[in-house]
């Protein structure tokens, strides 16, 4: 479908572009008549130690999932992709007799052949306690970010970010996690001396931090809250009703499977969007973003008839 | 920037929603151009990569080689369920015979929440990967003794999911309250002063399922695993000649 706006597209790049673009020889401007850079997203949540597809005679189910399947699949998006972002939002641990017998070493050996770029704590990964995490981190070539738990009471101290900054073509991408009350939901000696805080107040902290001195682009947090409860439990759409500055939430815990992102109005106007793709690694979410540097200076695009984001 | 403008414009019509931040101090303003499926999934129809497949294997073989063990043999299926359940009855009753045996005193209490059994068991061969998807968790056999104070809170809780507590009966009034609670067939006397021996997981003990009126008591360990004590009791029930079975004998009364 040609719309009117494409057409002005062509044209513009067509004359503009070539005219007026190359006569600056800027590069500032130049790069803003190029492609915009591209971001693919690929999720998972609460993967829950599904190493191989459900059996065929496993229920509802039956036959889906599987990680070479899904290490195939990243690997073809990668191909396509220059700029892939490879993240998991916790519950690696637990489900099947993989994670018995081998306590959750196959699941982290695996996901960083994948190459994950990173992932959260889920209070299934505290199932064989702070040892047995600690045991299994050597096997994870990737970092676990979790901006709301204290571990530096633990043998645990130190091993954890609550954030990390990936730049991708110079584009800047804010990764955090955030994890759900533990108390109640794993056994006191499991998580120990691990101190379990206020989800939005460190979530407003880290946001200003990303979107602040980290300068980023794009801010994504992992979250294992969970998608929705009726009760005054926070959840992801809670968080982003609750808190500004953040563009993607993906969530886990509740097994949620959603078609699509789900857009809540975060306080500043601007919506965040959920996304959450069901569990046992059934489909792997997938998010593609463009970037376009921001112009600082009136110049083709001010002048021009086509509608152009306010500039800073 | 002009492109992104287009872009965006075009983006609208596929539903997709820009989430551009305002004026921050990031030099790049995102765009969501979302695929018709944001969520992919993974089907049969999708090779698999064969350097994680060849990783696999070796995990998987020893895996299957133990799962495959057949225990013993169910006539029925072994249901979980809310409220009083064949398989929590199945295995409230083996965790009271087996703690009562590693600690050679009588225990006249076993507690299994529905939600602390993740499976039930077909009907047919009970093989030891089944037990293992019933209870996936490395959860350890306790004991708690538990005063009749706390014991009372036990029946309140369970009243109000109409959970049975192996070794009991009880009945549960208009409003979800347990009355008639009757211990080994004698009346259960709150104000009694002495304490009740409970087969329990560890997880429960530390007040997982919001049991938190077990919390303060100290747990006596059996240094059993729950799932070993399950696989355990369904082998002597084989060696025994006798079925894996379990029903809903009225525990809880209505």
């Amino acid at each position: 479908m040609t719309t009117r706006r494409d057409f002005l597209r062509q044209s513009l790049l067509g004359t503009a572009g070539l005219t007026v673009l190359g006569g600056l020889a800027n590069t500032a401007e130049a790069a803003a008549a190029k492609e915009p850079i591209k971001l693919t997203i690929l999720h998972t949540n609460d993967m829950h130690s599904r190493i191989e597809p459900f059996p065929d005679n496993g229920g509802q189910w039956a036959g889906l999932g599987g990680m070479a399947r899904r290490a195939a699949l990243i690997k073809d998006i990668r191909s396509k992709e220059a700029n892939v972002l490879l993240l998991d939002s916790g519950d690696i641990f637990q489900g099947t007799p993989y994670f018995n017998f081998f306590g959750g070493e196959l699941e982290y050996k695996l996901m960083s052949e994948m190459k994950y770029d990173a992932s959260t704590l889920g209070n299934h990964d505290f199932d064989n306690g702070l040892d047995g995490l600690m045991r299994q981190l050597p096997n994870a070539t990737f970092p676990f970010l979790i901006a709301n738990y204290d571990f530096s009471k633990t043998p645990l101290a130190g091993r954890f970010a609550p954030y990390k900054v990936f730049e991708k073509q110079g584009v800047r991408i804010g990764v955090f996690g955030l994890g759900i009350q533990l108390a109640g939901l794993v056994g006191d000696k499991n998580f120990g001396a691990t101190e379990y805080l206020d989800p939005v107040a460190k979530a407003t902290e880290t946001v200003a931090q990303l979107r602040g001195a980290e300068k980023c682009d794009l801010v994504i947090c992992l979250s294992h809250l969970g998608y929705k409860y009726e009760s005054a439990k926070i959840d992801d759409r809670k968080l982003a009703a609750q808190v500004s500055g953040i563009d993607l939430i993906l969530g886990g815990h509740t097994h949620t499977f959603m078609d699509a992102p789900e857009p809540i109005a975060s306080p500043d106007g601007k919506p965040t969007l959920i996304n959450q793709v069901g569990w046992s690694g059934i489909n792997l979410g997938r998010l593609d973003y463009e970037f376009s540097p921001k112009t600082k200076r009136a110049g083709l695009a001010s002048a021009s008839v086509v509608p152009v984001r306010a500039a800073c | 920037m002009l492109q992104n403008s287009f872009r965006t414009a075009l983006a609208a019509l596929l539903v997709v929603v820009a989430v551009a931040p305002g004026c921050q101090r990031a030099a790049y303003a995102p765009t969501a151009r979302f695929a018709p499926t944001t969520s992919q999934p993974v089907g049969k129809t999708q090779a698999e990569d064969p350097a994680v497949a060849a990783m696999i294997a070796p995990y998987h073989d020893k895996v299957t080689t133990q799962m495959q063990e057949v225990l013993g043999t169910a006539p029925m299926p072994l249901l979980k369920a809310q409220g009083e359940s064949p398989l929590a009855n199945f295995v409230a009753d083996l965790q009271r015979a087996r703690a009562s045996q590693v600690l050679s005193e009588p225990v006249p209490l076993g507690v299994m929440t529905n939600g602390g059994l993740r499976a039930s068991l077909s009907a047919g061969p009970v093989t030891l990967g089944s037990v293992f998807e019933l209870m996936p968790f490395e959860n350890e056999l306790v004991v708690l003794d538990a005063p009749s104070a706390v014991v009372q809170q036990l029946f309140e809780y369970a009243a109000n999911i109409k959970m049975a507590v192996s070794g009991a009966t009880y009945a549960v009034t208009f409003d979800g309250l347990p009355k008639d609670i009757r211990i080994g067939n004698q009346v259960f006397d709150p104000n009694q002063d002495r304490t009740w021996p409970i087969a329990i997981s560890d997880y429960l003990a530390s007040g997982g399922d919001n049991m938190g009126f077990f919390k303060t008591i100290e747990p006596r360990h059996t240094n059993v695993l729950l799932r070993n004590a399950i696989a355990d009791h369904i082998r002597s029930l084989t060696k025994a000649g006798q079925p894996v079975t379990a029903k809903v004998e009225g525990r809880v009364k209505q």
